[in-house]
């Protein structure tokens, strides 16, 4: 579930039938996170990851189309196994494009995972020079932005 | 198509109130008045919103018409509708994948704890 709480804050959450200790390790091993980071059709190559405060993961995602992604994330806090921030950047010294946490919580064996990212402008000007259509989608998307508008307004 | 827009168009819809304004745009064009009618705010507080909306390209108000409707446009909401489903896109499948990979992995472990027995 995903949802826009507050100005370029985006909010997703997912409860995962696993122990919190070994969701957190899905998230700071490099031999997982290549597992399933990233959409459908994506894999990920990690050049070194590094989780602590001031440490980075750095790695490459291929998509499917053969196109090679470069980020660079670097922890700002690592509280095992609750709690993750990172700055979200592409693999130079350019400043990050997002920042995010990540929380992990046990409910009762299971754990609730809450992904918070805070987008900067950079990050949303990369996205959308890419993702600009035609105006002929607008309809369709604005009918479900307004059913989306009038669940958050409620 | 640049970031300023976009993100005043985030800062736009951050407002409960001026979501509110769109969500009742969404059924057709209004005046100022009755844009204002549902909400416990003055005109002038109605008319800030108006502005906001304005500004980040979300309504249009005509200006030939004497009561001067204000109308909803599509094209930055599009935007914002893209940018969000592609995010949304992106952790929804990647969390779909972590569900099957955590699946995997306990069941590799329950069976190693099975054989060492």
């Amino acid at each position: 579930m995903s949802a826009v709480k507050s100005d370029r804050e985006i909010v997703t959450t997912r409860v995962f039938d696993a122990p919190r200790d070994l969701v957190f390790e899905a998230f700071t091993d490099a031999k997982h996170i290549g597992q399933w980071w990233g959409p459908n059709g994506f894999t990920t190559t990690t050049y070194e990851m590094d989780v602590r405060p001031g440490g980075a993961w750095r790695y490459v995602m291929h998509g499917p189309d053969g196109t090679d992604y470069s980020n660079k994330m670097v922890y700002s806090e690592v509280v095992r196994p609750e709690r993750l921030a990172y700055a979200h950047g592409t693999d130079d010294d350019g400043p990050p494009l997002f920042h995010a946490t990540v929380t992990f919580e046990d409910r009762g064996g299971k754990t609730l995972v809450t992904l918070r990212s805070i987008f900067p402008t950079a990050a949303i000007r990369d996205r959308t020079e890419k993702e600009v259509g035609a105006i002929e989608g607008a309809r369709q998307t604005l009918a479900r932005l307004a059913q989306y508008l009038a669940q958050e307004s409620k | 198509m640049n970031s300023d827009r976009l993100s005043a168009t985030f800062a736009a819809l951050a407002d409960p109130t001026r979501r509110g304004i769109l969500a009742r745009l969404a059924s057709g064009e209004a005046s100022v008045n009755e844009i204002a009618e549902p909400f416990d705010i003055s005109l002038p507080a109605v008319s800030r919103h108006l502005k906001v909306l304005a500004d980040a390209g979300l309504i249009e108000r005509s200006r030939e018409a004497q009561w001067r409707p204000c109308k909803l446009k599509a094209e930055p909401l599009k935007d914002v509708a893209d940018w969000i489903e592609h995010y949304r896109r992106f952790w929804e499948e990647s969390f779909d994948r972590l569900e099957l990979y955590l699946k995997q992995i306990q069941k590799r472990e329950k069976k190693h704890v099975g054989r060492k027995k």
